[in-house]
């Protein structure tokens, strides 16, 4: 029976948060907040290799409360049981204290055989939760996975593809073992009734820093957060091109023709 | 018969005076797209000119140098309809509505939008929920203008709970033949008073007036909605579970079909495999797509659970709960994307928009397909179950044209005629322009027909506006 | 705790699997050699295992002060098991104030994890880096929340400060070898430590479509896009023009184009001579990944897109139509 851990994270759809024009601040007001994509990747491929090897597949999240939802979203569509890690003292932390929570929780829950998580978010997009995870865990790691090819249990290994920059690599690794999954093989599925009219109502497990023994204070939110970010400040505005209009399109891209020969 | 002229140097110097010369394209400046919509079977036909007024007066102006010269006029939005209706097949001119594209303003007391006909459907949609309201006519093409949706009183995906755009347009700016232009309809629900020649303008597709101004009713938007999809066996047991669904008192906005080697084409084609096709071990042979909406998740979950009750009883493999907003996207996405699938999949293409009875769809639809295996083309459909109307694409990829209009007639000619004595509608939303003609004879008698061309000759005596079209033979 | 000025001495990771250096570790000598000018430390550069004689001049070209040579058994091929030990172990040896990693997919993989294990803090895909005299800081300087905004990211306290930083990001540009020191490391892993094994593999040759870093014109699409029903058009543009189709980090997102074709600041950076934007709104994540293109021409149907900004000529328009009839004016000029 393998223990299977899946970490998400709720992210806004940074695609839908726009600037306003006049004071270069975040328009975040009415951007929803949905599960990470590829965390949804990620969970697909842990709930099929439930289906084939059997075990039992928990999700996890560090959040505010409203990120309940995307735990949720994870039941429907085939996790057993979904952790909620919230607590004020857990904001603004990088990754390196996320993971140091993360994992501190997860240690309660038992011994996970196979970590999964989205290669990256959609919103931080640093890619670096895969690795400080698994090193906390001290697993071994195959990242940018696109598909399991096997798991043998009686050698306690795993066999998967990873996309890397010029190729396909196939590798294999020891138990336990932690994948930052692509988009390519594992498409979400949609949950039936049953299962997401369950997920709705599902009890899902709640940690804060008081309830997740020895955590230490220092390695938490801020205070164990080595990055910070000191300010930040609108793109800068580049160099305005020259708009081609000529009155009709026809003419225009003429023009343009005219402007840049090389494209004939 | 009419007698047309054919468009001087002088004429084509008025025409542009009026729009200008950014905005009025001659003889071999007029792109070829003008001769065609998106069914280029039924020829193509390219215009003198192409005119892009930008508003009422420019409008009424051209239809003066127009009618004073004999020049025919068809009018046109983005040219995504199906059967025609926007071709300029006598020649004369094309008056586009593209550039008449603003969305002029919201009454929000009274939940209207006023706007120019050029405005995108999904321009519009998006406009107004940006303003807590919702334009309920959804039409599979977003890219249409709602100036078309209102000539061919476009249904779409919401109509089984909506209604079709003839049930939003309160009131038009119309430019008569004449130039003269007129006001109908008011900001109002109700009228009892005379009459309405606002809703003898839906649906006309251009024929007896051009419409300049809309204005349109809008609603609140729903606070919460679901899809769910219902996998079956095949097209038969899947058309069966209609009238069950819409018997169980559930509402629904919409109540799609589709078979699934139109799911598997479009899988194929935009990569987004968003259906599965194997549900608990089984294959599916078609789908149902059910939304729901409702005040409240309590409100949805309880219409989920009647919905699933009569899913087990008709023998859906499953109900799939499409909830998160991502989710929504993909599904809707790829249901919108059919007709493009086909389009860029299919060398020869022609359709039907038919609408039977609905516990009649499936028996229509076998019908079909098996006129189509001995006509030897190929058919993709699929459409609103809720409101019994079907698109049928007949397709080839191997015939000659000719040779594949001479069978998809045959096939054509039969199924209509099926479509009649089942007591069905030509066509449901794409209308009749010039590829329909015949078959809304055949379909609504010779007496309702001429009734229907009497009433262009008082609107259009001279027959310059969109000539050749739904009544009007030349 | 050792206090921040106690460290010194910047160092970039040469990643190379024995016969040539990746560009991108090139880059990052160019880079962090500016770095080093503006703090008055040195240039370090940590070559593990044998590297050609002409791969370690390219390597010294760039000005490097020092190099730490490293050999022993675990690196034969790139792990992280063996790589995290090794820096873990370095830099409590050496005290770095910075190690620069390329940001391949291994350099993602194991320099956040000896980050973690040292620990300090560790950055990525910065697209400007500066040292701030005051803080004697590196600021790494990103386009954030997909692109609205820039965010400046350091390691106030901790040392080393780590960063990874994206392939073709900066420029090679080498400002000449100098005298430099060696310093001989042995650092043996087990073997049978390494708990990763690389099976099989296979080179992408196929698919040239999906290699746009170096292709001289890219047709860029962006969330503009209808769907990829809309996409053939400019496929073709694309062969017209012998370019390749790219597309901003929406449409990857919305599945309507793979991740190797994203261009940007998570995805690949391109020098093309010729860039073809169709339908971008111009988050600056996106535009970073194109900031070298010798000539840009955007269309958009928003005359106040930020695109319009990045551009050498505009049309604003609606991009399927302006698309079509460019295949059309150039078949014709060209007939």
């Amino acid at each position: 029976m393998l223990n299977i851990l899946v970490c998400v994270k709720q992210v806004p759809d940074v695609n839908l948060v726009k600037m306003d024009p006049v004071t270069g601040s975040l328009i975040r007001q009415g951007v929803p907040a949905i599960l990470n994509p590829l965390d949804a990747n990620a969970l697909e491929a842990a709930v099929r290799v439930k289906e084939q090897y059997g075990g039992t597949v928990t999700c996890i999240t560090m959040g505010p409360d409203m990120a309940e939802e995307a735990l949720r979203e994870c039941l429907a569509a085939g996790a057993d049981r979904a952790v909620l890690l919230s607590d004020r003292a857990f904001a603004n932390a990088d990754t390196l204290a996320t993971s140091y929570v993360i994992v501190s929780a997860a240690k309660l829950l038992g011994e996970f055989d196979m970590i999964f998580c989205g290669k990256e978010s959609l919103d931080g997009a640093t890619g670096q939760m895969g690795s400080q995870l698994a090193e906390r865990f001290d697993a071994s790691q195959i990242s940018s996975l696109s598909i399991i090819t096997e798991v043998d249990l009686e050698h306690m290994t795993v066999t998967g593809e990873r996309e890397l920059e010029k190729g396909v690599e196939l590798a294999q690794a020891t138990l336990p073992c932690l994948f930052t999954v692509e988009k390519t093989h594992y498409r979400p599925r949609i949950p039936n009734l049953k299962s997401w009219k369950a997920s709705r109502t599902a009890e899902i497990t709640r940690f804060s820093s008081k309830t997740i023994p020895g955590l230490d204070p220092e390695q938490i939110g801020d205070p164990g957060s080595p990055t910070k970010v000191p300010r930040t400040y609108p793109p800068q505005v580049g160099q305005a091109g020259q708009i081609i209009d000529e009155g009709s399109t026809d003419k225009s891209i003429e023009k343009l023709l005219a402007l840049v020969p090389e494209l004939i | 018969m009419p007698e047309y002229n054919k468009l001087n140097s002088e004429i084509a110097g008025k025409l542009c005076a009026v729009v200008g010369e950014r905005r009025f394209q001659l003889g071999d400046q007029v792109k070829p797209d003008y001769s065609h919509d998106e069914m280029p079977i039924y020829g193509k036909f390219m215009p003198e000119a192409v005119c892009l007024p930008e508003t009422t007066e420019e409008v009424a102006q051209i239809m003066r140098i127009c009618i004073e010269n004999k020049i025919p006029v068809t009018v046109r939005g983005t040219g995504t309809g199906l059967v025609g209706g926007c071709v300029p097949v006598h020649g004369g001119i094309v008056l586009s509505t593209e550039k008449m594209n603003k969305i002029i303003s919201y009454d929000m007391n009274n939940m209207v939008v006023h706007i120019q006909p050029g405005v995108l459907l999904c321009d519009l949609a998006a406009d107004a929920l940006a303003h807590g309201l919702m334009y309920p006519p959804d039409p599979g093409e977003k890219t249409a203008t709602v100036g078309g949706n209102v000539s061919t009183n476009a249904g779409g995906m919401r109509a089984v709970k909506y209604g079709v755009t003839r049930d939003y347009v309160l009131a038009m700016t119309v430019v008569l033949p004449s130039g003269e232009v007129m006001k109908l309809g008011k900001t109002v629900c109700k009228t009892s008073s005379g009459y309405s020649l606002l809703h003898l303008m839906v649906g006309s597709e251009g024929t007896l007036g051009i419409i300049t101004e809309l204005t349109l009713k809008l609603i609140p938007k729903p606070i919460k909605d679901v899809s769910l999809i219902l996998p079956f066996k095949d097209i038969a047991t899947a058309i069966a579970s209609v009238p069950a669904i819409k018997l169980a008192n559930l509402d629904p906005q919409s109540i799609e079909f589709m078979e699934r080697d139109i799911v598997d084409s479009s899988a194929a084609f935009t990569g987004n495999a968003v259906f599965p096709t194997v549900v608990n071990g089984k294959e599916a042979g078609a789908y149902i797509l059910v939304t729901l909406v409702g005040d409240s998740e309590a409100e949805l979950t309880m219409k989920m659970d009647r919905l699933g009750e009569v899913a087990e009883q008709v023998g859906a493999y499953d109900v799939l709960v499409v909830w998160t907003d991502s989710l929504k996207k993909d599904v809707w996405a790829a249901r919108s994307a059919f007709l493009t699938v086909i389009e860029a999949e299919t060398k020869l293409l022609d359709e039907m928009d038919v609408v039977v009875p609905v516990d009649r769809i499936a028996e229509f639809l076998v019908y079909t397909h098996d006129e189509a295996v001995k006509q030897g083309v190929y058919v993709r459909s699929f459409g609103h179950a809720g409101d019994g109307n079907l698109h049928i694409y007949c397709c080839s990829n191997d015939l000659e044209e000719d040779e594949f209009k001479r069978r998809v007639k045959a096939l054509m000619d039969k199924c209509y005629a099926k479509c009649t004595e089942f007591e069905g509608q030509v066509s449901g939303e794409h209308s009749i322009g010039h590829a329909k003609k015949e078959y809304l004879r055949q379909s609504v008698g010779d007496t309702a027909y001429s009734l229907m061309g009497a009433i262009k000759n008082v609107f259009d005596p001279d027959g310059i506006l969109n000539p050749g079209k739904v009544c009007h033979d030349i | 705790m050792k206090h921040k000025s106690e460290y010194k001495d910047m160092w970039v990771f040469i990643q190379h699997d024995g016969t040539a250096v990746e560009p991108v570790s090139l880059e990052l000598c160019c880079e962090t050699r500016k770095l080093c000018d503006a703090s008055g430390e040195e240039l370090v550069a940590v070559i593990v295992g044998k590297l050609p004689e002409a791969e370690l001049e390219k390597v010294l070209e760039c000005g490097v002060d020092k190099v730490i040579f490293v050999d022993g058994t675990g690196y034969e091929y790139l792990n992280c098991d063996a790589y995290a030990n090794l820096f873990t172990l370095l830099c409590r040896k050496y005290e770095p104030t910075a190690v620069m990693v390329g940001g391949t997919i291994f350099g993602r993989d194991f320099a956040p994890r000896f980050a973690c294990r040292l620990p300090t803090g560790c950055t990525s895909d910065a697209t400007e880096l500066v040292w701030d005299p005051k803080t004697t800081d590196i600021e790494f300087i990103e386009p954030a929340v997909g692109g609205k905004m820039m965010a400046v990211i350091t390691v106030p306290v901790m040392r080393p400060q780590v960063g990874t930083i994206r392939p073709g990001t900066f420029k090679y540009a080498p400002t000449g070898k100098k005298d430099y020191s060696v310093i001989h490391e042995t650092v043996d892993f087990p073997v049978e430590g390494i708990r990763t094994k690389i099976l099989d593999f296979k080179a992408d040759e196929m698919d040239e479509s999906l290699k746009i870093a170096d292709a001289e014109v890219i047709i860029c699409l962006g969330n503009g896009l209808k769907g990829a029903d809309a996409l053939p058009r400019y496929r073709k543009l694309a062969e017209l023009l012998g370019g390749k189709i790219a597309c901003t980090r929406p449409l990857f997102d919305r599945g309507v184009l793979p991740f190797k074709l994203v261009i940007g600041q998570s995805g690949v950076v391109v020098k093309p001579k010729i860039y073809i934007g169709f339908g971008i709104s111009g988050a600056v994540n996106h535009v970073t990944g194109f900031s070298d293109a010798d000539k840009v021409i955007v269309v958009n149907k928003d005359p106040d897109a930020a695109i319009f900004n990045y551009c050498d000529y505009g049309i604003v328009g609606d991009m399927d139509e302006v698309c079509e009839l460019m295949i059309e004016k150039i078949t014709a000029a060209r007939a």
